[in-house]
């Protein structure tokens, strides 16, 4: 009796098996999903969704000769809310959705401007969402245009823009953000968010392509601003992001006019509160290594005098860098991107907590030091420029 | 003679003093067969009558002819008549006439019809209720050749064949020890095979002795064709998938098993000889090992147990993440993919089945059929298992790839019959992966791993020295260390004389 229920437990438990199953070729692969919502307070969700067998590219594999074509397609559906929209895409595709392999949300102008706290809520419940998904503002164009970019070295634009991301780390110049992140930051109370932006080019009104720079400023789930190139870098300067990037300086050690590259090998900052009586103030200090990679000035690195005059430049350059940041999130859009108010917590918790009900009003006038000390490493190949003669 | 008389009781009967009846006798029992051979004659000046049995093809005839005719019939003529008396010939055969060594005098029938059906040659004598055995065993056997199954690049070649005594001749002439003793016994009611126990005396534990021999004594068959019968009738847990006692034909392996202090089981008619106390491990080392560097057999073992895990799960992984954990699968994969399985009318899980189905066909083809057909069944498996199933749109390449894959990681593992085990666990893995996903086939590792770790071989637990575990003999399971720093043997197995050597490098 006992081996009969054993055996029945068993049996059961594989029948039970197979209700979740579903194979993969049966599914519709989302590479880019964007949320937006338009005039109406409609909310809109446009998909990339891959078609496999036009991407495959050994010949014979698979159906053999598959249709040379597009190989993904794009459908955008409506609803009046984000959930309603995607359950409304049922009704047009012949596959389920599936989200696992989507690593990239795009997010409107519009719906970032009229805050996306929404999306997030429908993005963080549904268990096929990924909470690494990388979070991204479009501007300068809607998300179709972004859907359907023609100028693509990959073959379909989601994989173009997940290369811009991926590619950030060798350049710095935007800012990444996934899902797990902007939680994160929109759980505490002392920091707001900052979005990578992605801009889309046009030419004729066209869409030609997109550009992974600068940032979106967010004040809690609201978009304020954006940040430039320039603010952004400033801002990653200061949060210790930088890890690899450019550095031009347009005018050489004796004053001349001229343009010097070097790139960043090394680089990390702090953040230091001061507290004076009732006074708060912060010290950012930055230090960086720096390789120089071309000079259009013929400048013998082998003159000590020569290399500290680059420093300075250097210096000068990285410091404007940040007090560009500083002035758009400090003093335009009076968010607090860096987190001051974080740090000072961790320090001065007790004079926190007096000003943290007044942060709002206190954080733009608060006053920041910036130092930046940069250190010249290596001249490349060349220590003595080129001669002609 | 009454013959059925006979045949129930011939086996505690005495020999008679009349020779007459002893002839009848052994005529009765054996006249039906036609390889038997009677051999009467008379021996010396008074004619005393003897006579000879034996079996066509299992002795050695030359021998029977100059070590036991030749002197009884041709030198005895030469003797004086006194000496050779009516009284004493039969001592005179014994003590001078038949020139072997190997004699000796039984006084039964069980006893002579024995010796006659194991090649030996029964010699009496009229008026003596007393027969001289001769040893004269000599048939016609494989000659000793290279191993088929357990193939080395370095090492021994020659491997073990189908008689007992040559076995044990290549044991002996490896362990010169008195104390490496041979024991035999014969078991199978028709059968009566030569088993013999092979152990070193002062290394091997002596409860498992006692227990092989206790084991195989209770056996009560028909018979023995091969050491396979053995096994199963001795082995711990008979219900277990996974075998319990290594066997190898490598008279090198088997005798660093014994050094080790295992018990060898030989048995005759099978190239085969069994080795306990078996752990998991062992069917995962090669003879090679012990021969190669130890870097290299310490990353081929490493190799070998991937291999098996490969072999155990690689189809169900598949089957499970391409139906339930898609999104496991890195995203170009995941698309390519789906994009080969676009038009197959089959679900994954089917889809691996069949393959993996056709695939051991394949394989039971393989080793069965006629070599002259090898070619054309190879070429068919190819089309069967590869492109062009793949191009017929049967099947997507993945799965192809996959049981490729499985295929070749079980052929890597060195002991078949334990890759075979494997194999069958699969078909079970890939039933529970394709319904449970990777939920069930932690399930199903798990019950298997606490299968492995409850069975147990003469004593020693199957998973030792993992689980139980003992860090100082893990240095030859994965990693196998170099034989200058070996000082120890397995405790579990050798018990008391666990110290192989001093630490003596050249």
């Amino acid at each position: 009796m006992k081996r009969v229920l054993i055996l029945f437990v068993i049996l059961s438990l594989l029948l039970t098996g197979c209700w979740d199953k579903r194979e993969i070729n049966e599914l519709a692969f989302v590479q880019g999903i964007g949320m937006d919502i338009d005039k109406d307070k409609m909310c809109n969700i446009t998909v990339q969704v891959l078609k496999p067998a036009n991407l495959a590219t050994s010949s014979g594999g698979g159906g053999g000769g598959a249709a040379a074509g597009k190989p993904y397609e794009v459908y955008s559906s409506r609803g009046v809310d984000f959930a309603k929209a995607f359950s409304n895409f049922n009704t047009e595709l012949s596959r389920t959705l599936f989200l696992q392999h989507n690593e990239i949300i795009f997010i409107g102008e519009n719906l970032a401007r009229s805050g996306i706290y929404s999306m997030l809520d429908f993005v963080t419940r549904n268990p096929e969402f990924r909470r690494t998904s990388y979070l991204v503002v479009v501007s300068g164009g809607t998300l179709d245009d972004l859907m359907k970019l023609s100028k693509s070295v990959e073959k379909y634009p989601y994989r173009e823009i997940l290369g811009m991301i991926q590619n950030q780390k060798n350049t710095s110049s935007a800012y990444v953000c996934d899902i797990n992140h902007f939680v994160e930051t929109l759980e505490t109370e002392k920091v707001q968010p900052i979005v990578g932006r992605l801009e889309i080019v046009k030419k004729d009104g066209e869409p030609q392509h997109a550009r992974f720079v600068g940032a979106a400023a967010f004040k809690y789930d609201k978009m304020v601003g954006l940040l430039s190139e320039q603010e952004t870098k400033g801002i990653m300067w200061m949060d210790n992001l930088i890890k690899n990037t450019s550095l031009v300086i347009d005018k050489g050690p004796k004053g001349d006019k001229t343009h010097i590259s070097f790139t960043i090998i090394k680089a990390n900052s702090s953040i230091t509160p001061k507290v004076n009586g009732e006074d708060v103030s912060f010290d950012v200090k930055i230090n960086f290594d720096s390789n120089m990679i071309e000079q259009n000035s013929r400048y013998a690195l082998t003159d000590l005098k020569m290399i500290k005059g680059l420093e300075d430049l250097q210096q000068e350059k990285v410091k404007g860098e940040v007090l560009d940041a500083l002035n758009a999130v400090q003093k335009k859009y009076k968010v607090d991107s860096v987190g001051f108010g974080q740090k000072l917590q961790e320090k001065y918790p007790k004079v926190w907590e007096k000003l943290k009900d007044r942060w709002d009003e206190t954080y733009p006038n608060v006053k920041v030091n910036v130092s930046v000390k940069a250190t010249l490493k290596r001249s490349g190949l060349t220590s003595k420029p080129i001669e002609p003669r | 003679m009454d013959r059925t008389y006979l045949v129930e009781n011939y086996k505690e009967m005495g020999l008679y003093d009349d020779i007459d009846k002893n002839i009848d006798v052994l005529k009765t029992l054996l006249d039906k067969s036609s390889d038997v051979i009677f051999r009467e004659f008379r021996i010396g000046e008074k004619k005393v009558k003897g006579f000879l049995v034996c079996v066509d093809g299992l002795v050695d005839k030359a021998l029977i002819n100059n070590n036991i005719m030749e002197p009884i019939t041709l030198e005895s003529r030469k003797l004086d008549n006194n000496y050779l008396s009516k009284k004493n010939v039969y001592e005179s055969l014994l003590n001078y006439f038949i020139t072997t060594a190997d004699i000796k005098e039984v006084e039964k029938f069980g006893d002579v019809v024995e010796s006659i059906l194991s090649g030996d040659t029964p010699v009496f004598v009229d008026g003596v209720d007393k027969s001289i055995v001769i040893s004269t065993r000599g048939w016609e056997q494989r000659s000793v050749s290279e191993s088929t199954t357990e193939a080395v690049v370095r090492g021994p070649k020659e491997a073990f064949v189908e008689t007992l005594r040559v076995n044990t001749s290549m044991l002996r002439r490896r362990i010169k020890n008195p104390n490496f003793v041979i024991e035999s016994l014969k078991i199978g009611k028709y059968t009566k095979t030569d088993v013999a126990v092979a152990y070193i005396k002062d290394v091997a534990k002596d409860e498992v002795v006692e227990e092989v021999k206790k084991r195989l004594s209770k056996i009560d068959m028909d018979g023995i064709i091969d050491s396979g019968y053995l096994e199963e009738m001795i082995e711990d847990n008979p219900f277990s998938p996974f075998p319990q006692i290594e066997h190898s034909e490598r008279p090198d392996k088997i005798a660093a098993e014994l050094l080790e202090g295992r018990v060898a089981i030989i048995s005759d008619g099978s190239p085969e000889v069994l080795v306990v106390p078996t752990i998991f491990v062992q069917f995962f080392q090669s003879a090679e090992d012990y021969y190669e560097r130890y870097y290299i057999s310490t990353l081929f073992r490493v190799l070998r147990l991937a291999a098996m895990l490969m072999s155990l799960t690689l189809p169900s992984i598949y089957v499970a993440a391409v139906t339930y954990h898609q999104e496991m699968i890195p995203s170009p994969l995941a698309i390519s993919i789906a994009a080969q399985r676009e038009g197959v009318p089959f679900t994954t899980l089917m889809e691996a089945f069949l393959m993996e189905f056709f695939f051991e066909i394949l394989r039971e083809a393989g080793i069965r059929l006629p070599m002259q057909v090898g070619q054309a069944v190879s070429i068919v498996g190819a089309l069967v298992i590869g492109q062009a199933a793949v191009q017929a749109g049967l099947v997507s390449a993945a799965t192809v790839i996959v049981v490729a894959l499985t295929g070749i990681a079980s052929f890597s593992i060195p002991a078949f019959n334990i890759a075979i085990t494997f194999r069958l666990l699969r078909f079970a893995m890939l039933l529970v992966g394709g319904t449970l996903g990777f939920f069930g086939i932690i399930m199903a590792l798990m019950m298997i791993l606490a299968h492995l770790a409850s069975l147990e071989s003469f004593g020693v637990p199957y998973l030792s020295p993992i689980a139980p575990s003992n860090t100082r003999e893990l240095n030859d399971v994965f990693i196998r260390i170099p034989w200058w720093a070996k000082i120890f043997r397995p405790h579990k197995v050798a018990g008391r004389n666990v110290k192989r050597q001093n630490y003596t490098r050249g």
